[in-house]
């Protein structure tokens, strides 16, 4: 039997049993006094219980990597020998570790919360500069929690059966959460995204600015790519070429034709200098991932 | 015939940078000699705090919009070597999070720097704090912290996506000195475009072990070294073969179809002697197209396995449910 694999359990199969409930806070609250307890362990004990649990996470996963998978293990099969059948018990495993660390990440959330609202109750109660600020998200912050979820609930089980994407047969609820969510949230996420190309604006001017070799060079290869997009330009250029070499495929002077100069910009400077640069960041962050793994790194996250 | 089973190299590749990074570490416990190249954007993160002390501004840091991973852990890394700078000479710092769980190491490490540099009471509830997990809630959050507060100094490290212009041109803006690095390659431009210092690529990783100079940071950066090495060697040797190969004439060449396996269609290959007017070989048939493009034949997929016993009918799970039988 596979006990860390993910098992249908008695509330998943009567999802209408009120129980559910009753077990859930138990295991909110039991979270709760794990952390707390976790919280008060004393400093020199915490580097091990750190380490021990970060290698226990990463090795699951190292061996989820470098275990052979059964190749073309049909439902109705059976995993042959060891490696067969501790390949297959990882991979129905993943769900069940990744659901760890989703609830782990749950519990973290409500502390982030809880930095949000101490943040900006500080800033209320000194009544520091902008206050007003903190009050109204403070105020929005709560009306999108109360409204999501009474969302949520109608939607999902108290009027489930009576609420289609059919805006008729939407609640007053389900209209405002719109309203909150589409209507504004959406949309001030578009504003903010929009203001970016302003700033490639300003910053490509600065960037573009001919005051180096470098900055020389770089103006030259943007110009090139930006005209090469460009089909009445790249259309005219390349015509000119064209009416030099005779239309001769084998004439040099193509080669000065837009599109196979920022062709030759992408493929031949851009892309392996990119993939220079992948290397590296992979080989740090195999590095880092290691170090973190054996509790090697001393100072910072593992001290 | 294949001798090798090439879908296994990316593993052995794998496991030989590992050997390294791990036999440089062990080797570098007991050596004090070891060179690393100067970087400037890690040589400015001094000069950055010292300015915004001298101003009586505060410092920021953003350890990217990613969630608790190897980027986030070394931008946090990096950044408690900047508050315990930062706390010796009083230097407020923000410390500004997109992620609950980057949020609660963040703030267990800073306020350890602070209780180590013997000033506990300096770290209040605006130091490390959660802005939010959306990212243009974030991107706003941390913009107007930078405007209002008008930081002198702005440290952008980790994993950046669409904002990391917004934070950068808004500090830039304000005249604050910055520091950044990312590990996207995307946004590096626009760091270059907007900040005074940037750790490219693999220099984001190097911060800690040039910072500290701690023998195991600074081995296992030597091993990266080898590593690269291994894939300079790699890349060099397989143009020469492929650039020879590509000459040679053809007498097998590779055979491509898709068979139904797992209810799915699957890609297999097999090597087949060439019957035709002589020919250069062409991509797909030379050995470094094999290494990456591993066989698969379909008597591979064809395994002997004994039938799974009966069981007595179940209640069936509800939906969305996985049952492991």
């Amino acid at each position: 039997m596979n006990l860390l694999a993910y098992q249908p359990t008695w509330w998943t199969l009567n999802p209408q049993d009120n129980g559910r409930y009753g077990v859930l806070v138990g295991v909110f609250i039991a979270g709760m006094v794990l952390f707390f307890a976790l919280s008060k362990v004393p400093h020199s004990a915490r580097r091990p219980i750190v380490v021990g649990v970060t290698f226990l996470a990463g090795l699951f996963w190292v061996l989820r990597y470098l275990w052979p998978e059964p190749i073309a293990l049909r439902e109705n099969e059976l995993p042959n020998g060891f490696v067969e059948k501790t390949g297959q018990w990882l991979q129905t495993s993943v769900p069940f570790v990744s659901g760890i660390a989703q609830v782990v990440t749950s519990f973290l959330l409500g502390l982030g919360m809880f930095s949000l609202l101490r943040v900006h109750f500080t800033k209320i109660t000194r009544k520091q500069k902008d206050w007003q600020f903190s009050v109204l998200l403070l105020v929005c912050m709560a009306l999108m929690i109360a409204v999501g979820y009474a969302d949520w609930l109608q939607r999902e089980f108290w009027i489930k059966e009576k609420i289609t994407d059919d805006t008729t047969t939407w609640t007053n609820v389900n209209v405002v959460f719109n309203i909150l969510f589409e209507g504004l949230l959406q949309n001030m996420d578009a504003a903010m995204f929009s203001i970016i190309a302003f700033y490639i604006f300003s910053a490509a001017y600065r960037a573009f600015r001919i005051r180096s070799m470098e900055a020389t060079l770089l103006m030259s290869s943007a110009l090139i790519v930006m005209l090469s997009l460009m089909g009445a330009v790249t259309s005219g250029w390349n015509g000119t070429i064209d009416n030099m070499t005779g239309s001769n495929p084998a004439n040099l002077l193509n080669n000065l034709k837009l599109n196979e100069l920022a062709g030759w910009l992408r493929n031949m400077v851009q892309v392996p200098a990119l993939q220079a640069l992948e290397f590296g960041v992979g080989l740090g962050t195999l590095a880092m991932a290691l170090r973190l793994w054996l509790g090697l790194e001393r100072g910072g996250v593992t001290e | 015939m294949q001798y090798l089973d090439s879908g296994k190299l990316g593993i052995l590749v794998t496991l030989l940078i590992v050997a390294f990074i791990l036999f440089n570490i062990a080797r570098a416990k007991n050596r004090t000699d070891l060179f690393i190249r100067r970087i400037p954007g890690l040589n400015a993160l001094d000069d950055a705090i010292g300015r915004a002390t001298e101003m009586g501004r505060p410092v920021l840091m953003v350890p990217g919009i990613g969630g608790l991973d190897a980027v986030s852990v070394q931008a946090v890394t990096i950044f408690s070597n900047v508050a315990r700078t930062a706390a010796q000479f009083s230097t407020p710092i923000r410390l500004c999070c997109a992620d609950a769980a980057v949020y609660t190491v963040a703030q267990e490490v800073i306020r350890d720097v602070y209780q180590q540099e013997g000033v506990p009471e300096r770290m209040d509830a605006q130091t490390v704090q959660f802005v939010s997990d959306r990212q243009f809630a974030f991107a706003a959050g941390v913009q107007g912290m930078i405007l209002r507060e008008k930081v002198a100094a702005t440290f952008l490290l980790g994993a950046f996506y669409a904002e990391s212009l917004i934070f950068a041109e808004s500090a830039n803006s304000i005249g604050a000195i910055q520091v950044a690095g990312s590990t996207q390659n995307t946004q590096t431009p626009f760091f270059i475009a907007a900040c005074d210092y940037v750790l490219i690529g693999d220099e984001f990783y190097a911060a800690s072990a040039y910072i500290t100079r701690q023998p195991v940071l600074v081995g296992s950066l030597l091993g990266q070294d080898w590593g690269k090495m291994l894939i300079i060697g790699s890349i060099f040797a397989g143009m020469l073969m492929n650039s020879v190969e590509r000459n040679q004439m053809v007498t097998m060449t590779r055979q491509e179809s898709t068979v139904e396996v797992r209810g799915g269609q699957e890609s297999v290959a097999e090597m087949v002697p060439y019957e035709g007017e002589p020919r250069k070989k062409n991509a797909t048939e030379t050995t470094i197209y094999r290494l990456f493009h591993p066989m698969y034949t379909e008597s591979m997929y064809q395994i002997e396995r004994q039938p799974k016993p009966e069981e007595n009918p179940e209640p069936a799970p509800a939906e969305g449910g996985e049952v492991t039988l």
